[in-house]
């Protein structure tokens, strides 16, 4: 059996109920390496605050553990219904879940309980994919067995996406078919999984006029080809190892990022071709790029990096800035676009030189920075779920 | 045709080589010589101490945001005979 090149691109983010600091749903994710699969469990708990978050956090927790440890789903069930603290006042003790779980990126299983069913976008079309329908312990629940294809887009969430702008822009929310049509004019954009969930959120908050009436949670999960992005940085310390580090470099299947000025040259020199630096600045705080033929992408280094990791760590977080990097033609944008939705693997190979005109301690690209740099980006590109390698030279 | 070079290197761009290469393609404009001085970038030019590193053929200045006129006056255009 031919091993599958595809990988799962995963991103999720909620918005919590007006006044809440706490939010009422909870997304949690496990993977396993023995059998690679990842079970993501999106739970919502009964509703809102400090209750609901203990609830969710719990289910969710519950079912990812023993759905990755391979349990049956029968058993899970039955042991969130003996564990959740019943609820004083409606007595019930309730959270609605979704579970996808991607086995050996060919094939998701999709189990939910009175959650939203999940959207699938097949080539830019909604695809609705058959379910079965289980009972379990008098709890209705549907199951779907899905082979997967490259460029499926699953789109998870709680109700509160569905019931965003009820009463204020729509009568009774923006249905299922709306969201649909909302979200195909996004996905073949190319965004990644975080940044479409992103989007979907913002729109809710706004039909919610900034004031959500639930919490609304959306993960999105993109099946995409696996992709390595090769990026240099620094020359080596030893200049006799030049090239055995540019070799190793443009050996590498994959794009290539060259960053930095004396990098750049000794590329350019290896390739035997010419270095051409641009005089336009497209970000007034940001150096401007060079071509190298053969080479993807050619920038300035520390000042160029240090804003791609603004970005990264900006994405990791709420993702504020993606319309910034999304679309700038800056160095710290196009590599910000390589590294984050381009790449699944992400090779540094980085050079230990230390360049005398920059260890003036009023200048804010000495070496120590640069190593920081590096470490801190890669520790980035990880929690995005990327594969890093960092080669020394 | 004068072939005016600036270095974008990072040390070079933190002493202001934005404003400088404006500056330039400012004066440039002005004077209407566009078609007698070609402005090119460079990346670093180990000369950072003394940045922003300007080359004018192959003769290496200083400038700084704030002598562009000048060097513009002084350097430039006395070169361009």
């Amino acid at each position: 059996m031919r091993t599958s090149n595809l990988c799962a691109d995963i991103g999720y983010m909620s918005i919590n109920h007006a006044g809440e600091s706490l939010c009422g749903d909870h997304v949690e994710m496990i993977e396993t390496e023995d059998r690679p699969s990842t079970v993501i469990v999106l739970a919502d708990g009964l509703g809102s605050g400090v209750k609901a978050s203990i609830l969710s956090t719990l289910t969710s927790k519950i079912i990812s553990t023993m759905i990755a440890a391979g349990l049956k789903l029968e058993d899970c069930v039955e042991t969130i219904a003996a564990t959740l603290p019943v609820c004083s006042v409606r007595g019930v003790a309730y959270s609605t879940f979704t579970i996808i779980r991607i086995v050996a990126s060919r094939r998701a299983e999709i189990i939910q309980y009175d959650n939203p069913k999940v959207i699938l976008l097949r080539g830019g079309e909604n695809y609705e994919y058959p379910v079965t329908q289980l009972d379990i312990g008098g709890k209705r629940i549907t199951r779907a067995d899905i082979a997967l294809q490259e460029g499926d887009v699953f789109i998870a969430m709680s109700d509160g996406v569905e019931h965003a702008g009820v009463g204020i822009k729509y009568n009774f929310g923006w249905k299922r078919s709306d969201i649909i049509e909302f979200m195909k004019t996004f996905v073949p954009v190319g965004f990644t999984a975080k940044t479409l969930t992103k989007i979907l959120l913002d729109e809710c908050d706004r039909l919610y006029d900034g004031q959500p009436g639930d919490d609304a949670t959306v993960c999105t999960v993109k099946i995409r080809a696996r992709n390595q992005v090769n990026m240099m940085f620094g020359p080596p310390a030893d200049r006799a190892d030049n090239n055995r580090m540019l070799s190793l470099f443009f050996s590498k299947d994959g794009k290539h990022i060259v960053c930095g000025g004396t990098t750049s040259t000794i590329a350019a020199e290896y390739l035997g071709k010419a270095l051409v630096p641009d005089l336009e600045y497209l970000d007034p705080e940001i150096p401007p790029t060079a071509t190298i033929e053969g080479v993807d992408l050619v920038t300035e280094g520390v000042i160029t990096v240090s804003r791609v990791l603004e970005y990264a760590k900006n994405y990791t977080g709420n993702n504020s800035d993606y319309e910034k990097w999304s679309c700038g033609q800056d160095g710290a944008s196009k590599i910000a676009r390589m590294l984050f939705e381009d790449a699944t693997d992400v090779d540094f190979f980085v050079g230990r030189a230390v360049n005398p005109a920059h260890q003036n301690p009023n200048l804010p690209i000495n070496f120590n920075i640069k190593m920081r740099l590096v470490e801190e980006l890669s520790e980035q590109l990880r929690l995005m779920g990327k594969k890093v390698k960092v080669s020394y030279f | 045709m004068m072939k005016i070079t600036i270095c974008i290197g990072s040390s070079c761009h933190l002493k202001g080589s934005r404003e400088v290469v404006e500056g330039l393609q400012k004066l440039i404009a002005r004077d209407g010589l566009k078609d007698k001085i070609e402005l090119a970038g460079t990346f670093c030019l180990g000369k950072c101490q003394t940045g922003v590193n300007v080359l004018v053929n192959d003769e290496r200045f200083s400038v700084s945001p704030e002598t562009v006129e000048e060097f513009y006056s002084s350097a430039v255009l006395p070169r361009l005979k």
